[in-house]
């Protein structure tokens, strides 16, 4: 058997960021989620608020514990399987990654220590303010990966000498075309990833009766965010789809499942294909009439463009393009139905004890995660065959390195990461199980922000220990 | 303005924070193998704990500014280095999610987990010495292009670096539970500080002899400043011999700073003998650079935020000082 090392980087590299971004996505949510929470405690001082802070933290914790050494294989692994888009690439991609590590990463690293260990050590109010920088961190990573990201997808602002990218105008390569539609687009399902979590577990303890004051609260906090993010999202990903088509009109195309330059008129909507991209036409198609001009072109008889109108060299594969944007569609239309229920459900005030719709609530907890991963998957396939949109081409990029050293490689990260995912998952649903009151209870610490920056407090807080020292 | 010089600096500054920070957290968990008592091992990952993502940290920052700076230098040394990389983040992996896992676990997976952390440690420091050995053996490279093969670092050579740089780290480490441990801790600070750091200055000496040996621009190195060498060569000596007797001393924080000088002085001579190259004996930082306008975006964003980075890293660090308590952070 021959192995194509192009292939093999690239399934490695798909399987590593696939398994990384799903616990960048939570660590925004719960992040931003824990700000509102400590904050909200600082407030009140209800203990319920602090019951759930540190249930929350501890599930945080350890997903950004993967998602911190998932990521450091990523910053390595442009060299590793595409060392000629390092180097071609690198001018424009690297500062802007470099720029992410310094604003970002270290921001989140510095303050993560202090936010999981510190809070007597440095009084409610500082451990709140590092709360908040650990969440900026995470938004501002996701802005620059964003920024990077897009610029593959739109390029702007590089001219290209001696096959390498020279950077003309930092402005445009940062502020590309689809930046700022693709990173609210991303916070906001990272948003809703977090959301529908919090909310699935919150309705499987009032489900089972237990918990109820903590299941309540989060419940009603984690939809009421939910709806919000949802909403916005309803624009942001109609604005974007406009931005795509745009730009990339074969990503589009291959997303809605036609061939044809122009669909018959009125156009279907394909729910099912099983295309066949050697004869450019679909084996199978399952579709209901006239949805598609209603829905893709907003009238009765419009028409939709297919993959034909691209040239074949240019073309992505359909299948997967199709079934990354289906997948997210329709996980975007029940999380639709379950926020428009939630608010029939809390005006009536039922949100609580309607058992059907916390059962629905409980099996949509991973919801946000199967979107975000199903549009990375469009966004990523739907480029192809271009690692850099009109630039270079995915098979130009690959490293000189042998076929069955990849392919050796990549069964040690399934084999490391199916462990890293299993444990998580054990632990995750073990904390769920144990709730919410087995946390330690947390002695109320006094502190300011300035306080907090003298040495007499944390002296003070040295002496109350014997032993620690100071 | 010499921009690659400057991005080049950043880079060593990079580089040299994360084998001293990330280096002593790595000889922790080396050390950790070897401790039976679950008690002792919590309050010894206790005293890293608040600190490892933050040091592992720059280890992205060095890959990230060879990536921005130096894409062609990147480029050839990913694959060149192909496989200790892979293993090295695996092993960062396996031991940056032990921390988190296992405070989750009991019983036998916990002993797991420390199991996990400690072989994860020793791999991930052994690998960036074969990596250390690899660079100064030198790379084949036809053009831009890595050419040789992906197992060329396997050799005695880079074996031996790895040793070093794995008991340099241990040495490291030991110092860190010197400062951070209190009673049986320290004692086993202590007596791993007498074993290891003969060792490392045995293994030290070994590498510096070979790698004359093997890459002919060392050799030429030595020859064209001996003066600076032989100064570096004689400090280290005498740091190891203060090290030696400061061990169990009144100091607490005294064996960790004089390892930190070790690394230091180490890294000082790893630049004089290989500069200008950044692969080392084949591609200067100017061949390798990228274009002004990519340097200047990445200085700027480092000579700004840097500062910023470092004074609250040295917040987090003042959080945490002291004796690491017996009973854990909470």
């Amino acid at each position: 058997m021959r192995l194509d090392p192009e292939v093999l980087a690239r399934v490695q590299f798909a399987f590593t960021v696939t398994f990384h971004i799903i616990f960048p996505t939570m660590s925004i949510g719960l992040a931003a989620f824990l700000v509102v929470i400590e904050g909200l405690w600082l407030k009140t001082k209800e203990p319920v608020y602090l019951e759930i802070y540190r249930f929350w933290m501890g599930i945080f914790a350890m997903g950004f514990g993967v998602g911190v050494v998932t990521g450091i294989v990523l910053s390595f692994e442009f060299g590793l399987g595409f060392a000629k888009f390092a180097q071609i690439a690198g001018p424009a991609i690297g500062p802007m990654i470099g720029l992410e590590v310094l604003t970002a990463f270290f921001l989140e690293a510095g303050f993560l220590g202090i936010m999981l260990f510190g809070l007597k050590r440095v009084g409610p109010k500082l451990h709140f303010f590092a709360t908040c920088m650990v969440a900026l961190g995470t938004q501002i990573s996701a802005s620059w990966i964003l920024s990077a990201n897009s610029w593959m997808q739109t390029p702007d602002g590089v001219t290209i000498e001696n096959g390498r990218v020279v950077v003309t105008n930092w402005l445009r390569v940062i502020h590309n075309p689809s930046w700022l539609v693709r990173l609210p687009h991303m916070l906001m399902a990272a948003f809703i990833t977090g959301s529908f979590f919090v909310a699935g577990v919150g309705a499987w303890y009032l489900l089972c009766g237990k918990h109820e004051n903590f299941g309540r609260r989060t419940v009603s906090l984690g939809l009421g965010f939910a709806t919000v993010a949802v909403a916005c999202q309803l624009f942001v990903g109609d604005i974007l789809y406009g931005t795509m088509l745009h730009y990339q009109p074969s990503k589009m195309q291959a997303a809605e499942g036609f061939w044809e330059e122009n669909s018959a008129s009125p156009a279907p909507y394909n729910w099912i294909i099983v295309p066949d991209q050697a004869n450019q036409r679909n084996r199978f198609t399952l579709a209901t009439p006239v949805l598609g001009s209603i829905w893709l072109t907003h009238s009765l008889r419009g028409q939709v463009a297919g993959l034909k109108n691209t040239p074949r060299d240019r073309q992505p594969m359909m299948g997967m393009v199709f079934y990354g944007f289906h997948t997210m569609y329709t996980m975007a239309i029940l999380m639709f139905f379950i926020v428009a229920v939630s608010l029939w459900l809390r005006v009536q005030k039922r949100l609580f004890s309607t058992r059907w719709f916390l059962r629905a609530l409980v099996i949509m907890t991973p919801a946000g995660f199967i979107a975000t991963i199903a549009g990375w998957y469009t966004a990523e396939t739907g480029r192809q065959p271009w690692v850099i949109w009109g630039i270079l081409r995915t098979a130009d990029a690959v490293s000189p390195v042998p076929g069955g050293a990849l392919l050796s490689t990549l069964i040690a990260f399934v084999v490391i990461y199916a462990l890293f995912i299993t444990a998580f998952l054990i632990y995750t649903l073990r904390m769920i199980r144990r709730g919410p009151e087995d946390a330690p209870d947390q002695a109320e610490a006094s502190g300011s922000l300035m306080n907090a920056l003298r040495t007499q407090v944390m002296d003070h807080a040295a002496t109350a220990h014997p032993g620690e020292g100071g | 303005m010499d921009l690659p010089l400057f991005s080049a600096a950043f880079a060593a500054l990079a580089i040299t924070l994360y084998v001293m920070l990330d280096g002593f957290d790595l000889g922790v968990g080396a050390l950790l193998l070897r401790e039976p008592d679950e008690n002792l091992r919590d309050q010894i990952i206790d005293s890293i704990m608040p600190m490892w993502d933050g040091n592992e940290t720059w280890l992205v920052m060095t890959g990230v500014a060879l990536l921005a700076a130096f894409p062609v230098a990147y480029g050839i040394l990913m694959p060149a280095f192909y496989l200790p990389i892979i293993v090295m983040v695996l092993s960062l992996g396996l031991r940056g999610v032990s921390f988190d896992f296992r405070f989750q676990a009991v019983g036998q997976w916990r002993r797991f987990w420390d199991i996990a952390f400690s072989l994860g440690s020793i791999a991930a420091a052994s690998m960036q010495g074969l990596i250390l050995g690899g660079l100064l053996q030198g790379v084949t490279i036809t053009a831009h292009e890595f050419s040789g093969s992906i197992f060329d670092i396997f050799h005695p050579f880079p074996i031996l670096t790895a040793l070093a740089v794995l008991a340099g780290y241990v040495v490291l480490g030991s110092g860190w539970l010197h400062l951070k441990g209190t009673a049986a801790v320290r004692a086993l600070a202590e007596r791993s500080l007498r074993h290891v750091t003969p060792i490392f200055v045995g293994l030290a000496i070994a590498t510096c002899i070979a790698a004359a040996l093997v890459q002919p621009g060392i050799k030429a190195a030595w020859a064209a400043h001996p003066a600076p060498l032989i100064m570096i060569a004689l400090l280290f000596f005498a740091a190891s011999g203060v090290l030696m007797t400061a061990i169990a001393g009144k100091s607490d924080i005294l064996p960790f700073l004089l390892g930190v000088l070790q690394f230091a002085l180490g890294i000082a001579g790893t630049v004089l003998v290989i500069f200008p190259g950044i692969v080392p004996f084949r591609l200067t930082l100017w061949d390798a650079s990228s274009s002004a306008l990519s340097q200047i975006f990445l200085l700027t964003g480092a000579i700004v935020v840097t500062p910023v980075i470092l004074a609250y890293s040295a917040f987090a660090y003042r959080v945490f000082r002291g004796k690491t308590p017996e009973k854990g952070w909470e």
